[in-house]
């Protein structure tokens, strides 16, 4: 199976701050990678340079053979990101943002319906796409932003923190959302979660990161079992003791 | 009193006080600013009076009688710098050939008759004696009126000593080397004043509000949080920052018409006043801009709103939020306001080299000296002006591209904390 991302040794540095430190994990095409880890380990960071926001201070980052930083336009063509917090522009209405963010993608305008009409499905928001996005709760707007993210049909899907801030009834229905269209689509997702219980059913497999630096990797089960843990979290609480 | 006020009210003032963004720009931005602009004004004021009695006046002696000798005596000892002229027929052609002659921006004729008036006046006070006046209009200050204004005063003293109402003024104003007779300098002068009040508030209000436009749909990008997702898009970054100058550029541009209409109009009503009574059309005296002018005018005025718009867009680049973002584009303010009060009022050529400098180096400055320039047809003024605003405009920019181009955008950041400014290192990126 071919490689979506290869980092290797990537390192980040604000100021006086290390925020990567040595980092490095593959992920593989068509699977959903799970990046878990407590607030300020480094996730966000890892998932920036992935997606072409911040540059490595050293070390590579290879988005299907593409250089993060030498051929940042290409890897932009083929991913599509979600922020954390991120928002819609509050004067447009659902509808509208779908066709502004789709019109990046697509010269073509039944293409561009085409990827609007699939988002309006997955984010089941139906007539309220009409209404502007300032009207929405928190729930509907990461629905909307889930869905822009998974429209284009990227090849690499990277979500940070996709349910932060639901509820339990919204997180369930977008973690559904994330997996029906990997399945369907093939598209690969790299997420980060501080829930680790959410990525434990999520992912296909998972690094845990901690101080910058990824602590351990692998299948959610097989990190059970090797650190004898009965979910995520404990394995997570061994390992970091270890280390 | 209502319950919680006090208590609400300290709150307030506390957070407000220690806002460094607030100090600087509401109490110590203006507490500087005004002084300064009260000097340049106070020096103008000055040297329009020093300037105006030292200035030759050259009198044209055609009386060469009694009371037209005793009047330059007058003068004399009234501390004015006299020249006279005896029997010089005032025809077009001469009048402009004394101004040359002498290098003066003042005639005064003493007509044939003058002193035979002023005695057949003690008889008859319905008679009276006429002087006539000329002033050279140049258009580059208010206080070009004040030349005008001292032979006034110094009429109004030799009447008081001799007896009421006994000499008048007809005035004419030479403007662009022709006499318009019967047009007194002075109410040129102020009507000239109520538009070169009128562009420079309308430059000051529509930089003001689309400086703040750009600010805040930089700001608001970030604070919301749809900046980042707009960079990992594939599409070119100038055309984000491009974009957004754009946007703002219109929405001014809209505004701008909007007031300027309603601007005008309120002008208008108060000219029609005007010139009704004193009987002056300035267009016809060739002091309304030509088309090139207004093109002249139009392209200062949007290279100038075009820098503006790059140095707010990088400055909130800085922000945090928009709250952050309208402080520091606050910044620009003065620079904005400066040039813009002192040149309503002042002319740049008559202030001390150093403020004429720290005036021409400030890009803001230049649509108002455009303004004043295009009216009595210095074109190359504002060409010039256009040159230097293009150049500056590039410059910044050239720096609001690089910074779009980088991860600076989003980590770049300014933080006021205890005084001291410093870049802030964006820790809840990771």
């Amino acid at each position: 199976m071919s490689l979506a991302i290869e980092a290797s040794n990537v390192t980040k540095i604000f100021g006086e701050i290390r925020a990567l430190d040595g980092l490095s994990f593959n992920v593989k095409s068509g699977e959903i990678f799970g990046l878990i880890g407590p607030n300020g380990a480094g996730k966000t960071t890892t998932l920036r340079i992935v997606s072409t926001l911040l540059l490595p201070t050293s070390g590579t980052v290879k988005v299907f053979g593409f250089d993060v930083v030498k051929n940042a336009a290409e890897v932009r063509k083929i991913i599509s990101y979600l922020p954390e917090e991120a928002g819609a522009y509050r004067y447009l209405s659902g509808l509208e943002y779908l066709e502004f963010m789709a019109k990046f993608h697509t010269k073509d305008k039944y293409e561009a319906r085409e990827m609007v009409n699939e988002a309006a499905e997955i984010s089941g928001l139906g007539e309220r796409l009409k209404d502007k996005t300032k009207a929405y709760s928190k729930g509907m707007k990461r629905r909307l932003l889930v869905a822009r993210a998974l429209m284009v049909k990227p090849k690499l899907a990277i979500l940070d923190e996709p349910t932060s801030g639901l509820d339990v009834i919204h997180a369930y229905h977008v973690r559904d959302i994330i997996k029906k269209y990997v399945q369907e689509h093939g598209v690969t997702v790299l997420l980060s979660s501080h829930n680790m219980l959410e990525v434990e059913h999520l992912c296909d497999r998972v690094a845990l990161v901690n101080k910058g630096k990824v602590v351990a990797e692998g299948e959610p089960q097989e990190l059970k079992e090797k650190f004898e843990g009965e979910n995520l979290e404990e394995v997570f609480a061994k390992v970091v003791k270890i280390a | 009193m209502l319950k919680g006020f006090g208590n609400f009210l300290l709150k307030e003032l506390k957070e407000l006080v220690r806002d460094p963004k607030i100090l600087l720009g509401m109490i110590i931005v203006p507490l500087i600013m005004f002084p300064i602009l009260g000097a340049v004004m106070g020096y103008a004021v000055q040297s329009a009076q020093e300037q105006a009695v030292k200035a030759t006046l050259v009198v044209v002696n055609n009386d060469d009688g009694e009371w037209s000798n005793a009047f330059i005596s007058f003068l004399q000892k009234a501390g004015v710098k006299v020249l006279v002229e005896n029997n010089t027929v005032l025809e077009n052609g001469k009048v402009l050939e004394l101004v040359s002659k002498y290098n003066t921006t003042q005639i005064l004729e003493i007509p044939k008759g003058f002193s035979e008036n002023v005695t057949a006046h003690f008889s008859n006070s319905s008679i009276k004696a006429s002087l006539r006046f000329y002033g050279v209009f140049l258009g580059t200050s208010v206080f070009e009126s004040v030349s005008s204004s001292i032979v006034d005063g110094l009429v109004s003293r030799f009447n008081r000593a001799i007896a009421p109402d006994v000499l008048y003024t007809e005035k004419s104003t030479i403007v662009k080397g022709e006499i318009k007779y019967g047009v007194d300098p002075a109410v040129l002068s102020g009507l000239m004043m109520s538009q070169s009040i009128a562009l420079p508030i309308t430059i000051m209000i529509l930089l003001t509000y689309s400086i703040q436009i750009a600010a805040t749909s930089v700001a608001v990008e970030k604070e919301e949080k749809t900046l980042e997702t707009l960079l990992t898009m594939p599409m070119d970054r100038l055309a984000i920052l491009l974009g957004k100058l754009s946007g703002s550029i219109v929405v001014a541009a809209v505004g701008a018409i909007a007031y300027m209409a309603g601007y005008s109009y309120l002008m208008g009503s108060v000219l029609t006043g005007v010139t009704a009574n004193i009987n002056i059309d300035l267009a016809s005296l060739g002091l309304a801009p030509s088309f090139l002018g207004y093109l002249l005018l139009g392209v200062s005025l949007f290279v100038t709103m075009l820098s503006a718009l790059a140095l707010a867009v990088i400055l909130s680049a800085f922000a945090e939020d928009v709250r952050s973002a309208q402080s520091f584009v606050g910044y620009i303010y003065p620079f904005i306001f400066l040039p813009a009060f002192a040149l309503m009022y002042v002319d740049i050529n008559t202030l001390p080299y150093a403020f004429k400098l720290v005036l021409y180096a400030i890009p803001y400055s230049h649509p108002v000296i455009a303004s004043r320039a295009i009216t009595m047809g210095h074109y190359w003024t504002a060409i010039l002006g256009i040159i230097y605003v293009s150049a500056f405009t590039i410059v910044v920019m050239y720096a609001a591209s690089r910074l779009f181009a980088t991860e600076k955008i989003l980590t770049a950041k300014i933080k006021f904390k205890r005084g001291k400014r410093g870049k802030k290192p964006a820790e809840e990126f990771y």
